[in-house]
């Protein structure tokens, strides 16, 4: 296989991790519902799981499935400069970003590996795993941003935004 | 104020960073991460601030939940069958497809929270059937699909309230309640402006549907008029919280497209889940950075600044109300909403708490003026996409909108100067405020 296949083959295998999510969490919801309101017997991990899903849902997408185009940004600026300005802006952005992300990844790492004394309530998961996903997000962050820098530099600019790819669900 | 302090470096950088074009929830992210470090405060805090936010705010679970709904709505057959519907009831007034427009926007919003999911379901069809055979102009079409779309999120449910009260901690239950007069003031407003535009401009009358048709048109739609009944009913019988009946409402929407209307296939339905999750992490990004910002904003103590500042000004209630009103109205129309309603709002809310003013009350006023800047130009989110399916030019667009833009901002000042509008119903139902 080669690397763009591979390339395209794993977006949609991260596309399907968050359908799953998303999926789940409905699921876990109706549970929830159908148990207090038809069988009369409250649980009270559904609580803990549909939260947890949420935060993988919302870390690992950003971290692997959002394109660019397709996060909330401020546009003004950005939509109405040449394609030589936006390379430049994005060598400027990119390159915050990564430093900022590499500069409190230790920090980071520290945080989520002190949460392993924490455990959630109901179902004693720990909180070190159950968070561990931001690490991830913010180790693909710098990663990505790596690549939009180098893509800036050498390549070509980044698409232009599509304001109404993105959606903010107002 | 210090203009090299730590916290206005911070702003200006998150500024910056956003006007180069960052996501607007990782230049918060980023920007008070450069806040920590520069405060020598420990740069693990950004990562805790967003995940202990995620995790103990459960009401945010009801805005993935209602998207998931809304997508399904539009994929399967529910927005046609309304549609049809609606032309039974209005479509035989002069203009009737654009009374249809209106109505169709009324009931919708009656089952989704999102004023981008009204205009982008219904807007296609909308447009192809307001300019057959050049009843309307597509500029009229387009600019009538946005300006009805913004009744989805004042009427309930709605989106921008559930955000509004993560950050004010108001009861979603009560503010739901509170945007329904409202709504229905806007909405009067809007078929009364089609109506005057009709007679001058001479609307075609679309043809009568026959009687006997009539039956057949409303069972086709009865499970989905049934949706707002069952969703608003579960909420204020107090069988499920707004959280939960957002998951009911997928579930509804779900077994009404599969079961009753068979028009779902696996494939659309895949991609209405995708499309969610997608917006969903999108606006959890947005929502992260704005929980790390503001953990930033509490610790410089600036909400209580704001309040000391504007009491130092001895504003009247309804002065500050207008003061808030002509802020968001002028950020409405260059950021967008859900930022407005993250980043902005948070630092009135104890000004307004200390003037008496009901956070109830200022809720609804808010998210009305965040709609109204969902189609005033620069930065009008309902603009940008009716521009995309209408491929009318975007100032024809705003130049029909204008009309309607009059009424809506007559609207807020209304629920401005009466709190009693907004607040009438929500008493009715028990709330103290």
């Amino acid at each position: 296989m080669n690397l763009p296949k591979l390339g395209a083959w794993l977006r949609r295998r991260a596309e399907d991790v968050i359908v799953a999510l998303l999926l789940a969490m409905f699921l876990v919801f109706l549970l929830q519902i159908l148990s207090r309101y038809v069988l009369n017997w409250p649980i009270g991990w559904t609580h803990e799981v549909s939260v947890m899903l949420w935060i993988w849902l919302v870390l690992f997408g950003a971290a692997f499935v959002i394109r660019d185009v397709e996060e909330m940004r401020f546009d003004l600026i950005y939509g109405a400069v040449r394609e030589k300005t936006r390379r430049r802006m994005a060598l400027v952005t990119s390159a915050v970003a990564v430093v900022a992300l590499v500069v409190s990844m230790p920090a980071t790492w520290d945080y989520v590996t002190f949460m392993k004394v924490e455990k959630t309530a109901y179902l004693k998961l720990r909180f070190d795993w159950l968070y561990s996903i931001y690490v991830i997000f913010a180790a693909a962050l710098i990663v990505r941003h790596l690549w939009i820098g180098f893509r800036a530099i050498y390549g070509k600019a980044p698409e232009a935004y599509d304001p109404t790819k993105a959606s903010s669900g107002v | 104020m210090n203009f090299t302090s730590p916290f206005a470096i911070t702003i200006y950088a998150i500024t910056i960073l956003a006007l180069l074009g960052m996501p607007i929830g990782l230049s918060m992210i980023v920007g008070s991460i450069g806040y920590l470090w520069m405060s020598g405060m420990d740069m693990g805090t950004a990562a805790e601030q967003f995940l202990n936010g995620m995790y103990s705010n459960y009401i945010i679970l009801a805005v993935p939940l209602f998207i998931f709904a809304a997508e399904i709505m539009n994929s399967g057959s529910m927005t046609e069958r309304l549609l049809r519907f609606c032309n039974v009831i209005v479509g035989h007034m002069r203009g009737g497809l654009a009374q249809v427009n209106v109505l169709q926007s009324l009931i919708f919003a009656g089952m989704s929270g999102s004023a981008i999911a009204d205009a982008a379901g219904s807007g296609r069809m909308m447009q192809s059937m307001m300019t057959r055979e050049n009843r309307y102009t597509p500029s009229y079409a387009a600019a009538l699909t946005a300006v009805t779309a913004v009744i989805g999120p004042i009427l309930p449910p709605s989106i921008p309230m559930v955000v509004y009260a993560l950050v004010s901690d108001a009861s979603i239950g009560y503010l739901f309640l509170a945007g329904v007069v409202p709504g229905l003031i806007m909405t009067a407003m809007q078929m009364a402006q089609v109506a005057w535009d009709a007679r001058r401009h001479n609307f075609p009358i679309e043809e009568r549907v026959p009687m006997r048709e009539i039956p057949r048109v409303t069972w086709a739609a009865f499970p989905t008029l049934l949706m707002p009944v069952i969703l608003l009913g579960c909420i204020y019988s107090g069988v499920t919280t707004p959280t939960e009946a957002a998951a009911l409402a997928a579930a509804y929407a779900v077994m009404v497209s599969t079961v009753i209307y068979r028009s779902l296939t696996w494939r659309e339905g895949y991609n209405a889940v995708l499309i969610s999750a997608k917006t969903s992490a999108s606006i959890g990004m947005m929502i992260g950075g704005a929980l790390v910002f503001n953990y930033v904003v509490t610790v410089e103590n600036i909400p209580e600044t704001l309040r000391a500042i504007l009491q130092g000004w001895e504003l009247t209630p309804l002065q500050f109300l207008l003061l808030v009103n002509v802020v968001l109205l002028i950020l409405g129309c260059v950021l967008e909403g859900t930022a407005v309603l993250l980043i902005i709002v948070p630092v009135f809310i104890p000004a307004a708490q200390g003037l008496g003013i009901d956070l109830v009350h200022f809720g609804v006023v808010v998210v009305v003026n965040i709609m109204l800047g969902l189609v005033t130009p620069p930065y009008g989110i309902l603009l940008f996409i009716m521009t995309n399916i209408s491929g009318s030019p975007m100032k024809h667009i705003i130049r029909d909108c204008l009309p309607f833009l009059g009424w809506m901002v007559l609207c807020l000042a209304l629920i401005t100067y009466f709190p009693d509008l907004v607040l009438w119903l929500p008493r009715m139902a028990g709330y103290g405020g």
